[in-house]
């Protein structure tokens, strides 16, 4: 290669970032070229804190769920003392996969290949034919990750020097407090599984979008003549007469509040308190009366946590980059606890309505997405994201608001993509070989 | 061949094996309904359809209970009607333009339930030229069961169709097509 060398792990970024990303303009190039991919993997999903899942998914001892958090395989495991811990899936010995289910229990997690046994804390306790193995097994782990949890809600780092997960979601706290808050214990369970919708489409294609409030009367206008729902006061009326707005929360969280169009209570899930009276009343009884009745009119929050987590309604969405091109949607129903079974019904029909590959929204936004993506292909220039920059403000929790089909969402995805993207990072670097 | 070899043995209980003239029938149903999702005629295909209908796809064959597990489709015949509409409208940007689609049905079994009604399980193959954007070709595979009654008429309605996709609980492209 020109006679120069460079060392393996040895990072090297590789794009000028700053120069991609102005307030009111993104180059399509930061959605295709590879070079761009491979500095993400190293920046955000192994240098920075990322969403893994709930710990309502594995209740007991010895469960786990796999994952993929950037391209690296990994288990989220309730451990023996019953806390839940993050690990490679990929086994010390000669890098197989541990685990291939999709989630299971065990007592101890043991490689096919060769048949070394780790614990749930993923020390390993056994080697067959033990005497030609002379190495202290103590050496040698299911690499655990940094991972904290905020209300049951796990995120992870490769990297251990990372700041403490508070400091990353900031404000974005209440947004999860208002998804856990719309239980009347205060708690949520992801126990319905996880549908999966591929997108032929770059991963940043889905923050965006999600809070993009703009698409809506086109993307969906089928959706809108097919069917009357919330979103058509929320989203799609005549552009004064919208209330619902845009809020950039920072750190990249970002937020579409409906709220302020909802004016009864249960509007959100297209319903009223009559239809869940029980529902109604265990929420009053467990918040009181002012801040019972302004969560069942608010609903739950719109919103994405950078980088990878939606907060959509009433769901949990995910997103998972595969490459450049590529990427795949996570979703499951929110569901509540200590509520009556037909509520999370309703709200795992509404969940498959919005979300997946046959959702009345989603199977039109992954096409519109792939659409994108190949229009960007080669020579695209500047994308522009302009839109509401002459009408924010800034309310009296610093966050800045603009209507609702305004581009600050965008922005403020951007803006810390951009901060994110150039800080001086080591965990995005390949490990290398230690000799001794 | 006896008719015997046309029912599904495992589930034979409190079930009938179907006669020649009703095995032809019911494959000749099946193979209509598949033309008729193929070339997207909604209003024809949606003839086929009793008022108690539910239309599920499953996150493919294991054991899922609708009122407890996500599903890729979990429709009642309303929504059902919904979707339909909403195809109908030319604005369906996942199926603009149509996705171009054949699949082949097989591996036909039939049993008689009462009261004049069918459940039938077969097997599929689709290819779907993805117009409405990539212009890639994907392969759908899997098992479907049909319960089907038959109407005053003599001719055969569907009140269940379930689709069991191999890959149900991986990530799937968008699927806005009656599959």
């Amino acid at each position: 290669m020109n006679g120069s060398t460079m060392a393996i792990g040895e990072r090297t970024d590789a794009v000028d970032v700053t120069s991609l990303i102005e307030t009111d303009r993104v180059h399509g190039r930061l959605y295709t070229d590879p070079a761009v991919f491979e500095q993400e993997m190293a920046h955000i999903f192994y240098g920075g804190w990322v969403f893994v899942g709930h710990d309502s998914e594995i209740p007991d001892v010895g469960q786990y769920v796999r994952r993929t958090l950037g391209r690296e395989e990994v288990l989220m495991v309730r451990r023996r003392d019953g806390s839940v811990g993050v690990m490679s899936n990929r086994c010390a010995h000669r890098g197989n996969l541990v685990c291939i289910k999709n989630q299971g229990k065990e007592r101890y997690l043991t490689c096919p290949y060769h048949g070394w046994v780790y614990d749930l804390e993923g020390k390993l306790r056994d080697v067959p034919y033990p005497d030609g193995f002379a190495k202290d097994k103590s050496e040698f782990t299911l690499r655990a990750l940094r991972s904290e949890s905020y209300r049951g809600f796990v995120f992870a780092s490769f990297d251990k020097s990372v700041p403490p997960l508070v400091d990353h979601l900031g404000k974005a706290t209440i947004l999860i407090d208002r998804a856990c808050e719309m239980s009347p214990t205060g708690r949520i369970r992801l126990t319905a599984g996880w549908s999966k919708q591929r997108f032929y489409a770059n991963w940043k294609m889905l923050p965006e979008n999600d809070t993009d409030g703009y698409h809506v009367n086109d993307v969906h206008a089928s959706f809108a003549e097919a069917i009357d729902s919330q979103y058509d006061a929320a989203v799609m009326g005549n552009e004064t007469a919208i209330r619902s707005e845009t809020k950039d929360w920072g750190n990249g969280h970002t937020e579409l509040d409906f709220s302020p169009t909802y004016d009864a209570p249960l509007k959100w899930l297209n319903t009223t308190p009559q239809r869940f009276p029980e529902y109604t009343r265990s929420m009053l009884a467990a918040y009181g009366e002012a801040k019972g009745n302004r969560i069942l009119r608010n609903g739950p929050p719109h919103a994405v946590i950078f980088p990878n987590l939606f907060l959509g309604e009433m769901n949990i969405v995910i997103f998972q980059p595969v490459n450049v091109n590529e990427c795949v949607q996570w979703h499951t129903p929110l569901l509540l606890d200590g509520v009556p079974d037909d509520l999370n019904g309703r709200i795992i029909r509404n969940s498959e309505a919005a979300m997946g590959p046959s959702a009345f929204l989603l199977a039109d936004d992954s096409v519109i997405s792939e659409r994108q993506q190949i229009a960007l292909r080669d020579r695209a220039d500047w994308l522009d994201i302009s839109r509401g920059l002459n009408r924010e403000r800034v309310d009296d929790l610093g966050v800045i608001v603009g209507h609702v089909t305004d581009e600050g969402t965008n922005r403020a995805f951007w803006q810390h993509y951009r901060k994110v993207m150039t800080a001086d990072t080591r965990a995005g670097i390949r490990p290398v070989a230690r000799s001794a | 061949m006896g008719t015997s070899t046309m029912t599904v043995a495992d589930q034979a209980d409190r079930t009938e094996p179907v006669g020649l003239e009703e095995y032809h029938q019911i494959s000749g149903f099946l193979f209509r309904e598949a033309r008729l999702a193929d070339e997207s005629r909604y209003a024809e295909w949606e003839a086929l359809v009793e008022d108690d209908m539910l239309y599920w796809v499953p996150r493919g064959d294991g054991e899922f209970d609708m009122n407890r597990d996500i599903s890729i489709t979990a429709d009642n015949r309303s929504r059902l009607r919904t979707r339909i509409r909403q195809l109908m409208t030319g604005k369906r940007h996942a199926q603009v333009p149509v996705s171009a689609m054949r699949r082949v049905v097989g591996n036909i079994e039939a049993e008689r339930l009462q009261d004049g009604e069918y459940r039938v399980f077969s097997n599929f193959i689709l290819h779907e030229l993805r117009r409405s954007s990539t212009a890639t070709v994907e392969v759908w595979a899997g098992r479907v069961e049909h319960r089907l009654r038959r109407r005053p008429d003599g001719s055969l309605g569907m009140f269940f169709k379930k689709v069991m996709l191999i890959n149900g609980d991986e990530p799937l492209p968008s699927l806005a097509f009656i599959i």
